[in-house]
């Protein structure tokens, strides 16, 4: 070791607060970085290694209508085209009765003669023998007979051989568990059944939900050709590949996340960086006296970066994966509320992930400390820079800093006008918001505790002044950390105000939705026609409408249609967002066109007057777009159609939901127990609740998806708070002769403690106060571009000052928080330093 | 308690440790300080004066023996009767001037009224009583550091006595200054001295503040002596 980072490392030795501040801040944004990825990673390699294990050699899936493939072509290819590397599927929501709750699975329905072909199922040897030919003989032998991955069989305390209820098409079955996978839970979403029992269980005999097929190239055009009219040949690769883009704009909302709280870390490091530097001054400035060269002195700060960065990097890895665990169960709620059936059970580490953390260490660390390394080897030999000189230096930069901001500010906005649709423009554009806004507020700053040091002088004189004061005076220490804090809050205002926009609009969208006052419905599978017909004869039933969703893949994602037959009251539900409602519903109801959902047009760039192409009985038709209506369906896949003209080109007569209109929603309670009486009479358990009912449980799903956000933004607090106490605790090493000297003048312990407490307390609001303009603004980038351009919607942008207060008092209580042991340790100063010489 | 005596050391002993070996830089010091006496200490730097003044204002406490300061035990207090005490008795004067740069000059001098509960036109009265005796109101509302070493000493000198202490302890106050700034200083501090009839300590190493004390105390060896003014 050169006797120059010799020197260095021993100053590092004697600080350890510091050097452990500065690996925390690495640590905690690396951290967090990692989690998200690996719980996101996680996620996405179980859903693709689910989805390849049921795809298996399958290069192709034959789909139809919403009523399925007719078992029949499936025969006529084994039998009469030759066809052998292929095998029938029937699918469906299954629900296992769980006192811990219901969990939803997917029904499989598979020929396990015809699976040979193209899958390679393995059971636990212990169940059976292993074989195919064994667990086909059970399969045929005992009806009901399933399999379910060894994982989800101890979650919901399913034995071998013994028989549960599942729920299928809101019938209760029996069945019995016969193996389970050997597949390290990768079919944890999956029930494996016999497509007889499958079939029986859904009601449809002779139906099959797709054929998945082993075709290659030059077979293609042959096979299309034998394809019955409403069936279509899509590639498998193509339909997962539609499936997980749902997800992709959720995945980047959650990595943004992550990035700020590296960012945050970034301000932590900086911090770290430049009050290791400027405490050195002394030390580097008889080092260049001596003749260490300007660049022996940045190399020796950039290397001391690097080593703290990789030291950071590294336990933020280790960290990282602790949290990724946590994380991932969030994750993996909000899929599965949201998207797709997906059960994970750990987190998948990476060499590219372990790479990624300790490269974001490493980087974060040099750019952070870049910036104090040149100014100190900038650093003229044998000057020990006062205090005042620094600060002045700091002062008269503060507005060419700000400048940098605005045009940093300007470049955001360019960013976000220029790039039209992109969200990954619109991400960049919030983070060059951000660091416009941080290079702005140690201006703001400056300014504001100017202002206050009167006030403070007029409620808690000379030392309240003297507390404000110090924070403008100290810049250099503060500025930062100021920063951090700001940028942590704002985070929280922007995010808090978007989510709480969000809920908003949601919650008068489904107001005006549910404009029934009972819903009754299936997940899966349409309702008994003589339920419908008790259900909607019902004495206090005044009107009714039925719905049907069924779900269209082809080569360039899916469409969700939706098909309602409309009670008379029913239209004033759905908002027309671009067109004169009384003009559209006559011709809705009546003209081969449908209605598309705003995020569907926004997704699929569509507006009035274009068409929708969509594969009915009879082939691909064109249905004309008459408007977009309001919604937020999260899958942006709406198109709405009318029964009539469904009927005109499907033959799919299911019905999957009602909403009942009663003569007095008072009796809401008293219908929902009629409906489920009526359930258990037709032997089919419908879901049925109040428009209160529904509209609170979609709100508990909404709330529950941005769980996982409040996480991240309060990382990023818990990451500002660390940064605070670095501070801090500076500033108060800093102060340490003034603070003598004022023990020595006659201030109390206590007195002491409140006057850097009340420091620390002006910070926060300093902080609180430079938080709200970034968190409006981060608000409205999140509204108005990122949800906009991921997800389609439209949200009334609705700012509560609960939450720009609530984001001042929380800078404040985060900054308390983070100066309460450094308020404390100032208490404790010897008023003998002040008598020594510096 | 004779109210003759400001200050009265008894058996003063404070013993540092150096390594594996202790050091005692005041051993059983005895001494009876007038009031309204200047005294100055001389020694050699490491001596203990600054200790000593540290002792006396119960900034330190000693190993051994007791400070009393106009009749009250300095060393039977707790640490916070200690800080009271000081903050309403004793004035200091530092050789670093410690000016809180932050502040003004005339919230500088304010700060300790404000500690002694002296506020509104009381105080400001004060401060520009003392701002004019040192000749510096015309910077009342200037930075620390944009005065003169000289200047910043006697702002030092006007907040050490703003709020009328019985005893000043002064530490070096013209070590950092040329002779043409240390004679003002010196002037300012005697003068306010004359009217507020405080004793003062001063430990220093300038013949010249010496010869301006009633008294001169040496500190060497950990002793205490009197020693005649050259």
């Amino acid at each position: 070791m050169t006797v120059v980072l010799k020197a260095s490392a021993g100053f590092l030795r004697r600080h350890p607060w510091q050097l452990g501040l500065a690996v925390l801040g690495i640590t905690a944004g690396v951290a967090v970085i990692i989690a998200v990825d690996l719980a996101n990673g996680s996620a996405r390699l179980a859903f693709l290694e689910s989805l390849d294990a049921v795809t298996g050699e399958a290069t192709h899936q034959v789909v139809g209508g919403p009523d399925g493939v007719d078992e029949a072509f499936y025969a006529e290819l084994r039998t009469e085209r030759g066809y052998t590397a292929l095998a029938p599927i029937v699918e469906s929501d299954a629900v296992i009765r769980n006192p811990d709750g219901d969990r939803v699975l997917t029904l499989l329905g598979a020929d396990l003669f015809a699976e040979q072909a193209l899958r390679d199922y393995r059971f636990n040897p212990g169940d059976t023998s292993g074989s195919f030919e064994d667990l086909f003989d059970r399969f045929l032998t005992a009806p009901g007979s399933v399999v379910v991955s060894e994982q989800t069989a101890d979650e919901l305390g399913l034995r071998l051989n013994e028989s549960f209820t599942v729920v299928v098409r809101g019938r209760e079955r029996e069945a019995s568990l016969v193996a389970t996978f050997a597949d390290a839970g990768t079919l944890g979403a999956y029930l494996l059944a016999d497509i007889a029992t499958a079939q029986e269980w859904l009601d449809s005999p002779g139906r099959l939900s797709r054929i998945d097929i082993r075709l290659n190239e030059d077979e293609l055009a042959a096979f299309r050709a034998l394809l019955p009219d409403g069936n279509r040949l899509l590639h498998a690769a193509g339909r997962t590949q539609s499936t997980l883009e749902m997800t992709d704009a959720f995945m980047i909302n959650l990595n943004a996340m992550s990035l700020l709280a590296l960012l945050v870390g970034l301000f932590l490091i900086y911090n770290s960086a430049s009050f290791t530097v400027l405490q050195r001054r002394p030390l580097i400035g008889t080092l260049r006296a001596l003749g260490v060269t300007q660049r022996q002195v940045l190399f020796a700060i950039v290397g001391e970066a690097a080593v703290l960065g990789a030291i950071g990097g590294i336990l933020g890895v280790l960290l990282g994966v602790w949290l990724g665990e946590k994380l991932l169960f969030f994750v993996t709620q909000s899929i599965n509320d949201l998207y797709f059936r997906l059960a994970v059970s750990d987190v998948r580490l990476s060499g590219i992930t372990l790479a990624k953390g300790l490269a974001a260490g490493v980087v974060a660390a040099l750019v952070a400390a870049a910036v104090p390394a040149l100014e100190a080897a900038g650093y003229p030999p044998r000057l020990t820079m006062a205090r005042s000189t620094l600060e002045g230096k700091t002062g008269r930069a503060l507005p060419w800093v700000a400048v940098a901001g605005m045009a940093l500010m300007a470049l955001a906005w360019l960013t976000l006008t220029a790039s039209e649709t992109s969200l990954l423009a619109g991400l960049v554009a919030i983070f060059l918001l951000i660091l416009s806004f941080a290079l702005t507020i140690p201006w703001i700053v400056a300014h504001l505790a100017g202002l206050f040091a009167p006030l403070a002088d007029r409620l808690g004189g000379v030392t309240a002044r003297l507390a404000v004061a110090g924070i403008a005076a100290s810049l250099s220490r503060t500025g930062v950390a100021v920063v951090a804090l700001a940028v942590a809050v704002s985070a929280t205002i922007g995010v808090s105000v978007m989510v709480d926009s969000f809920r908003g609009s949601v919650q008068s969208w489904l107001e005006r939705t549910l404009s029934a006052d009972v819903y009754l419905g299936l997940p899966s599978g349409g309702i008994d026609p003589d339920l419908i017909e008790a259900v909607t004869e019902l004495d206090a039933v005044e009107a009714f409408s039925t719905s049907r969703r069924t779900l269209f893949f082809d080569g360039d994602g899916q469409t969700r249609l939706i098909v309602i037959r409309m009670a008379p009251g029913g239209y004033g539900g759905v908002e027309i967002l671009d067109a004169d409602p009384a003009e559209v519903w006559p011709r809705w109801d009546r003209e081969d066109a449908v209605l598309v959902s705003e995020p569907y047009a926004w997704r699929n760039g569509l507006r009035r007057g274009d068409a929708v192409a969509l594969p009915t009985d009879r082939g691909r038709r064109d249905f004309p777009v008459l408007a977009t209506f309001q919604s937020y369906d999260v899958n942006g896949s709406g198109v709405l159609m009318s029964r009539s003209v469904f009927d005109r080109h499907w033959t799919d007569t299911t019905v999957d939901s009602i909403g009942l209109y009663l003569d007095d929603a008072a009796r809401s309670g008293e219908i929902v127990a009629e409906v489920e009486a009526l359930g258990r009479r037709f032997d089919q358990r419908v879901f049925a609740s109040s428009n209160t009912g529904i509209r609170e449980l979609s709100l508990s799903i909404f709330d529950r998806t941005f769980i996982i956000t409040d996480i991240l933004y309060w990382l990023a607090v818990g990451v500002a708070i660390v940064g605070i106490f670095g501070a801090m605790l500076a500033l108060q090493l800093e102060r340490g002769r003034e603070l003598g000297l004022l023990r020595s003048l006659g201030m109390t312990r206590s007195e002491l403690s409140g006057n850097v407490a009340i420091q620390t307390g002006t910070i926060g609001a300093l902080a609180g106060l430079a938080a709200i303009p970034l968190g409006i603004a981060m608000a409205w980038v999140l509204i108005e571009v990122i949800n906009r351009r991921a997800f389609g919607w439209q949200i009334a942008m609705d700012v509560a000052p609960g939450f720009v207060a609530g984001g001042v008092l929380l800078a404040i209580a985060a900054a308390l928080v983070g100066g309460a042991y450094p308020a404390w340790r100032a208490g404790g100063t010897e008023p003998a330093l002040a008598m020594r010489e510096e | 308690m004779d109210s003759k005596v400001a200050i009265t050391l008894e058996h003063l002993t404070k013993t540092y440790i150096e390594g594996d070996r202790e050091h005692a830089v005041l051993n059983d010091v005895h001494a009876s300080i007038a009031r309204g006496a200047s005294v100055a200490i001389r020694g050699r730097s490491g001596s203990g004066k600054s200790t000593l003044l540290n002792l006396i204002a119960g900034i330190d406490v000693p190993d051994r023996g007791s400070v009393v300061v106009d009749g009250t035990d300095v060393t039977a207090l707790d640490e916070r009767r200690r800080t009271l005490f000081r903050r309403r008795h004793i004035g200091f004067v530092y050789q670093a001037f410690n000016l809180i740069p932050t502040l003004s000059v005339a919230d500088n001098v304010r700060l300790v009224l404000e500690l002694n509960r002296v506020t509104g036109a009381k105080a400001e009265h004060r401060i520009d009583e003392l701002l004019d005796a040192v000749d510096l109101l015309k910077r009342k509302q200037s930075r620390p550091d944009v005065l003169s070493g000289g200047e910043q000493q006697r702002v030092a000198v006007a907040r050490a006595l703003a709020h009328r202490p019985s005893l000043i302890l002064a530490d070096e106050p013209t070590g950092n200054l040329d002779d043409d700034a240390a004679g003002k200083v010196l002037a300012v501090l005697e003068r306010l001295l004359r009217q507020t009839g405080g004793t003062l300590l001063i430990a220093t190493h300038s013949d010249r503040v010496a010869r301006s004390c009633d008294l001169t105390l040496a500190l060497s060896g950990g002793r205490l002596d009197r020693q005649e003014t050259a």
